[in-house]
């Protein structure tokens, strides 16, 4: 059977194959080849349920980008970064946390777990964090700048050096 | 703690640590006091290349200790007495610099006290 496939592929379909091996040549020595590219920005509803079903995604949630800027028909997906998403769910590839066939991001070189988190809620807001920064540092001079005034020393008199005069012991002769 | 607390009962007199005692050396004393002397030579002192901040009244134990480290190079524990005698002399050094600031503190909240009969 498989051998039936193969001899059909390389004699009765010769140009299929050398067209096949080439692209996929093409894409390991250069990662990028023409297939890659994006269809047409969608015009039309018809338009756009064939570049949804394209992508496989349903009509209601493909947002194609601005026509200006160049990305053709790729949707535009929601900016989560991989560290947002749920860890416990079932995905087909748990390591990149995707599950088959799912549309990557446009920027999904960058939205990786080793890289950045673009959905990355913080712990407390920004005024908070200025707050906390703002108040410990401020609180910190204003108390250098008030404990001015009230500086503590050991009880001893300057360093005793012969050059400084004659200077007397506390026993007598 | 207890040493901060000695100088900041000095504040109320105005002095500080590192002040220098500005009574005369004889107020208050029944008997002659005695002058600290000098005993190592400045010229030695240069010639060891011992710097001006440790040429103090103790710098001839130091100047003998650093003689027994140049005598005896890696054998350093042989200079342990030399060493000892060193720290004694500048411990005594310190403890003579806090009797005079107790003093310094006694005298002028003497002072105060005159002024405030008189």
């Amino acid at each position: 059977m498989a051998s039936v496939l193969i001899k059909k592929a390389l004699f009765s379909k010769t140009n299929a194959l050398q067209k096949t091996v080439g692209i996929i040549c093409n894409a390991t020595r250069n990662h990028w080849n023409f297939q890659y590219k994006p269809g047409p920005y969608p015009k039309t509803p018809a338009e756009r349920e064939a570049a949804a079903k394209k992508y496989g995604l349903t009509v209601e949630e493909y947002q194609p980008f601005p026509e200006d800027m160049g990305y053709g028909d790729y949707p535009n997906l929601p900016d989560i970064g991989a560290e947002s998403k749920d860890p416990h769910y079932p995905y087909d590839n748990a390591e990149l946390k995707r599950n088959f066939n799912e549309p990557y991001h446009v920027n999904a070189e960058i939205l990786g777990e080793d890289r950045y988190n673009i959905s990355f809620k913080p712990r407390i807001s920004v005024m908070e964090q200025w707050c906390w920064f703002l108040g410990v540092i401020g609180g910190s001079i204003a108390l250098y700048y008030y404990m001015e005034d009230y500086k503590f020393g050991r009880p001893v008199t300057a360093k005793q050096y012969p050059q400084d005069g004659p200077h007397y012991s506390f026993s007598s002769q | 703690m207890g040493q901060m607390m000695g100088s900041y009962s000095a504040r109320e007199v105005d002095l500080y640590m590192d002040d220098k005692p500005t009574f005369d050396h004889q107020a208050g004393f029944q008997f002659e006091r005695k002058q600290r002397e000098m005993v190592a030579q400045e010229e030695h002192l240069v010639s060891a290349m011992i710097p001006p901040k440790y040429r103090d009244y103790c710098s001839h134990h130091l100047l003998e200790y650093q003689v027994c480290r140049y005598k005896n190079m890696p054998m350093l524990y042989r200079c342990a007495h030399e060493k000892h005698n060193y720290l004694n002399c500048e411990h005594q050094d310190y403890v003579l610099r806090m009797k005079e600031f107790e003093r310094e503190r006694r005298l002028r909240l003497r002072e105060n006290r005159l002024v405030g009969a008189a």
